[in-house]
Order: C-alpha cells, then structure tokens, then sequence
C-alpha cells in the first residue's frame, strides 16, 4: 500500500485544509477512502455515533498537484485508513504558507499519514516540518461498511436557506428543546418547530425552490402528493447543530431531502467537494 | 517549610514611574512570568527593578530585569533606619496578574504607572493614572523574603544559538498548545525540535511534530557539542511572546542533557533569562518519585539537572567569582565541593553529597542562591535557597537557608 500526495498551490492547501477542518467539526474519528481518482471522508451510521453518517467525496485532481496510489491489491485498488480529522487539520493548519505539502502513508511506530511541508525562509535552505499523524488501517473484510450511501426514497427535497441563518435560529432553539422538527413541502417552504410545555417556537422559511431530481430519481410514489403538504422529521437538535457549527464557507448548492419521520439528508456541494450528512428522526 | 530572616533587617523605599507604553510591557513581562510560576518577586536594585519566578517543582525560573533606563523615573531611597539595601518582596500571582490582564485596556487607558514599596506599610502600592482623570489604586501586601536568584553560568554553555524571537516563535507555532516537552536537538549542521513523550503514554495516538532549521536562519550559531535537551515548552511560550512583542533576538544557550538550557533577550531598557531544567539521559524514567509532587512535572525535574549555583547570573557577561567552580557542582551530584574561604559556598550544599534521601533528590532538583543585591561585596550576607534547613545553621553567622518551597 503506497500513497503520496503533492500540494503546491496556496489556495488548494488552504481548500483542503479547510475541508478537513470540517470534517474535524462534524466527527472525532472517520475513514478515509483513498481510491485512484477521489479521497472519501467516511463516517458510517453506528450507534456510537448517535445513528448520524456521513459521506465527504474530493477529487483528488481539484487539490493535488501530484497523486500517486498504489491500493491493498490490483482489484482491491484502495486504502481505507481510520483517521481522527482533528490531528490532520492541526497538522495542515501550521503550515499553511508552506511552499509545498506532502501527505504520505508510512510507517513510523505506527502507520501514519505524515504531512511534510517545506517552508519558506529568508536563506537558501528551506525548512522542513513533518508532522506523522497516526492512522489505523482498515482491513478488506470491513470495507462494506464504509461504501457510498444509497441516496433514500426520500418525500420532499428543497433547497436550504442560508446555512448561517438556520445555524442562528438553531443555536437559540437550542436553549429551549432538545428536539427539533424540520418540515418542508414541495412548494419550497420549510419550517423549524420546537415544542416543549412552556412554549413552542417555528421559524418560516418561504421561497426557498425544490430541486428537480427529475422521474428517475427516487421519490416515493407521490406524484400525486400535494405541493402544500408537510413532510416532517424530528432530529435531535444538538446533531443538526453540530452540522451547521463546522461548516465554514458557504456551500454552492446546499438541499435537506427529508423522508418523513425517518431521517433528514443534508447535501453540500461546493466546487470541488460534495459533503452529505444524514440524521435519523427520533419518536 | 521553616524562614529564618536575616538579622540584620536593612530597608529602603523603591518609587518608580512608568510611562505608558512601559506599562504594557511591563504588564507583558508580567503575563510571562505567571506562565512560570504562583509568585512574583519584586527586587528593586541599583541596577534595576527584576521581577521574578520559579515553578513549584524548580524546574523554570523566568528573571525580568527592567533597567533605570526603562522608568521615567528610578529611585531607591534607604529609610531613617540607614543602610541601603532595597527590599525583596514576593507576591502572588493572583494578586498582581488582574492588574496587567487586559493589555489592550491598558495600552489604551493608562497614562502612568506608579510603583512604590515602603516598609512602614508592609505593601507595595500600585497606582494606574488613567485618562479622564482616573486614578487607580492598588495597596498589595507582599511576604517579605530573600531574593530569589537562580545562576546559570550562560557563557559557560558550549552551544549558543541566537536568533530572531519570530523564528523561534515559528518553530514553536507547529507545536499544539498542549504539549507539554520538547525536544531541541543541536548538531553544527542543524537544530530540530520535536515532541517528546514521555515512554508509557498513549503515544501511539499523538501526532509526533518535528522541524529542523539550518544554521544560516541563526543571527549567531556556536555549536560545539551535539546535544539533545528536553525541556517543557508551556513555560517558554510567554517568555517567547514577550521577545516577538518587542522585537528582540533570542539567544539559546545549551549543553548536554540534564544541564539546564536558558534563553534571554536583552536590549538597553531591558534584560529577560528563563532558565529551564531539562531532562537527563537516563533510560529508565519511573513516573512516581518517593517525594510528593503537586504538578506531574516534579518526579521529571527531580531527576533534571540542578539550575546551578554558581556566582553568575544568566544575564551577566563578565564572569564572577570563580565559573570553575560553578560547573563542578552544578553537573555532578557527587562531586565534592572545593572549599572556599570567602563564604560564598555553604555546607548546605551537603546535601548533594547525600543523593540517597528522597528528600534531598527531591530538593537537589534546583539549588538558588540568593544575594542581597548584585553590588554587595560582602559575601558573608550571601544565602542559598534550598535544601532543608539544619540546625546548625541557626550558628552560622548572616548564613540561612530555607527549605524550598514545594
């Protein structure tokens, strides 16, 4: 198993860095699927993790000016490591003006993903700073449960409003319920309803627009659902928050597909990364 | 822990007036030291206020050296009683470190600062003339006692690196806030710095750091022996933050492993040294000590060097008394001690003679020497620091000891 990759552009190091601080914000530990054309940030639905999963794909072209990998075996092109994201942001994060960036797999104490950066300096020579990230190798046998999410059957699918407003009206639910219900219709309204004994609050977003998944995406056989009507989930809000605390800059294309009271399905597309993040409804 | 004070009680007045950016560094100073330790002592000499601070297990002692020049105003004046020492006060931290907390508050309210000791008050007054008009007063009380003085013969070091406190700060940046040591590696063809951990920690989860630099990035690069000296980094950090604040180069001085490794910055206004223990080479390091330690860090340090005795100061160029002598009983537990005549040396440094006690391989972790004052001649007022006090002391004239303070 071999993995060597180059970063030499500024605003590609300071991109990935960024990505990978998200994911540092959404998770402690996950898996990284290194395949010939993409890196995969891979959290699987578990217990542990409240049921929440989660499915970051880059592709390694959009950030690495040399990639070479050499997976388990030639059928088996891959590796998957189990990695803890916050140990990686830290290690790009001080070297962000470096003149370039290796990442590497090898083999110190333990495997590592070693980030080696060259840095710049007022003499000739440079400096050199490595940091060895420890990671966990993932063996064959478990590679299934870390594959790409089916995309759900899901009732309604609308776009977001601003990421930093719902954030906003999440936070201060938040003081008031430990549970929140998102709901939304295909006429591009949605709605954040929390309800306790004292007092229940609903923020109204309007206007929000319905992607066209178009006829052979899934939707449950509702062609004939009404427009106005609400499909809802109700997520733990401290999931939903922790969603939106680690996302940093805001998303091309941000859409909540919701299967009613089963799970919410948050998809990010930026330029280069795709970032969905699922949460299961609660009773 | 028992004081014995001196006999022969001289007092004087300290009155000093700072101008307000001063006041900022000052305060700065201040931040720095309280990464260091849980007391402040103030030492108002003729050379100069020095503010200083050692950790609970002895293993970082940080001096601030502000010079006459530093003040508008500077003046020490003896009392009624005669004589002309100054005296030594030792405050806490907690009580002087909220004066100076919000620099930027500082920086923009204060005007001046007054800063006067007077024995019939027992306090050292504090006052703040802000704008608008407001006067801010602070009366603390201080515990009186020796000064504290580690010495560190720097120029004895074989290995002295200088450079700008941004490239150290640099370094230092790659580091996560919550490591504790670090390593700094010195060759003639490179210095590295990496993390350390201690053997039997969750090592196999930490990101192991390490950079080098070449000798050309170094203002001054004199390395004669190779070394490796592991020393904890969060009681360098605010020390480093002062030097990049004030733009200062930052000299390392360093030897072998065990030796203590001591980084200073100084300019016309100003000197600053911390001198920190560092670890020895020893294989096998056994996480619990017979002594009782409060901080993790002491059964490390009680293995660490000694931060010397020795009749030099870290920031002093010229040497004094005789560094000879300084060497031998800093480096070896063992070794004897050569007899001296002028009293500069007390048999309370028996002590290292006798390594088998825990106790007193607890207390060799760091012997101090004290001196009254820089310019006293007299070397029969001079004091040690350290080690448990005997009775016998009680006979020996102008000589005290304390037990540290642990």
């Amino acid at each position: 198993m071999k993995f060597r990759g180059k970063i030499i552009d500024i605003a590609c190091l300071n991109h990935f860095t960024r990505v990978i601080t998200t994911i540092s914000k959404l998770t402690k530990t996950c898996v990284l699927r290194l395949t010939p054309d993409n890196l995969f940030f891979v959290l699987s639905e578990k217990v542990a993790n409240g049921g929440v999963s989660m499915w970051c794909e880059l592709s390694e072209a959009n950030f690495f000016d040399e990639y070479q990998m050499e997976g388990v075996s030639s059928e088996d092109n891959e590796i998957c490591l189990e990695v803890t994201p916050e140990n990686l942001s830290r290690a790009l994060k001080t070297v962000q003006n470096a003149k370039s960036v290796k990442v590497k797999l090898t083999k110190k104490h333990c495997p590592c993903l070693t980030v080696a950066a060259e840095l710049p300096t007022l003499s000739s020579s440079s400096r050199v700073v490595t940091h060895d990230v420890p990671v966990d190798v993932i063996p064959r046998r478990l590679w299934h449960e870390f594959k790409e999410p089916n995309m759900p059957d899901f009732d309604v699918s609308i776009y977001l409003p601003p990421l930093k407003t719902i954030k906003n009206v999440v936070d201060r639910m938040k003081n008031l319920s430990n549970f929140l219900v998102l709901e939304a219709n295909l006429s591009g309204e949605m709605n954040l309803k929390i309800e306790t004994d004292l007092v229940s609050v609903t923020t109204h977003f309007k206007d929000l627009g319905n992607p066209p998944w178009g006829e052979d995406a899934s939707q449950a056989p509702s062609q004939s659902r009404d427009p106005e009507a609400m499909v809802q989930a109700r997520v733990d809000i401290r999931k939903l928050q922790q969603f939106l605390m680690g996302q940093q800059v805001n998303p091309s294309k941000a859409m909540c597909n919701i299967v009613h009271e089963r799970v919410v399905h948050l998809i990010l597309l930026h330029e280069d990364v795709s970032l969905q993040y699922f949460i299961p409804a609660v009773a | 822990m028992r004081r014995l004070l001196s006999k022969t009680k001289l007092s004087a007045n300290m009155n000093c007036r700072l101008d307000g950016n001063c006041v900022k560094a000052f305060g700065k100073a201040i931040h720095a030291l309280s990464r260091i330790g849980d007391e402040l002592w103030l030492d108002p000499t003729v050379k100069g206020l020095a503010l200083r601070s050692v950790n609970s297990a002895h293993s970082a002692y940080a001096c601030f050296l502000f010079s006459p020049l530093f003040f508008q105003k500077y003046s020490l004046q003896s009392t009624s009683e005669g004589g002309n020492e100054p005296i030594k006060c030792k405050l806490t931290m907690k009580c002087v470190l909220p004066l100076f907390r919000c620099l930027t508050s500082i920086e923009r309210n204060v005007e001046q600062c007054h800063i006067s000791t007077g024995p019939p008050k027992d306090q050292v007054m504090i006052q703040f003339f802000c704008r608008h008009g407001i006067t801010k007063t602070h009366n603390l009380r201080f515990q009186e006692s020796e000064a504290l003085q580690a010495v560190f013969a720097s120029h004895l070091c074989p290995n002295t690196l200088t450079a700008p406190a941004r490239l150290l700060s640099d370094m230092v940046m790659h580091f996560p806030a919550s490591q504790e040591e670090i390593t700094l590696s010195v060759t003639p063809l490179r210095v590295t710095l990496k993390n350390f951990y201690e053997a039997g920690s969750d090592h196999m989860k930490m990101v192991y750091t390490e950079m080098s630099l070449h000798p050309d990035e170094f203002d001054c690069f004199q390395v004669a022996v190779e070394s490796d000296v592991t020393f904890c980094l969060k009681e360098l950090r605010g020390f480093l933050s002062f030097a990049e604040s004030h733009c200062l180069p930052v000299s390392v001085h360093c030897s072998a492993a065990g030796k203590p490794v001591c980084f200073s910055v100084e300019d016309l206004a100003l000197e600053a040294t911390v001198v920190l223990a560092t670890l020895t080479d020893s294989e096998s390091r056994e996480p619990s000590q017979p002594t009782a330690s409060q901080t993790h860090t002491t059964p490390r340090c009680a293995e660490a060097s000694h931060l010397a005795v020795g009749s030099c100061e870290a920031n002093i160029r010229e040497p004094r008394g005789t560094p000879a002598v300084t060497e031998l009983v800093a480096s070896s537990q063992g070794s004897p001690i050569p007899p001296r005549t002028d009293g500069l040396w007390l048999p309370v440094e028996d002590c290292t003679n006798a390594p088998t006690t825990p106790a007193s391989s607890m207390v060799c972790s760091l012997l101090f020497r004290a001196l009254f004052s820089e310019q006293d001649s007299d070397p029969a007022n001079l004091t040690v620091l350290a080690c448990y006090s005997d009775e016998e002391e009680e006979n020996m004239e102008e000589e005290f000891a304390r037990s540290p303070s642990l």
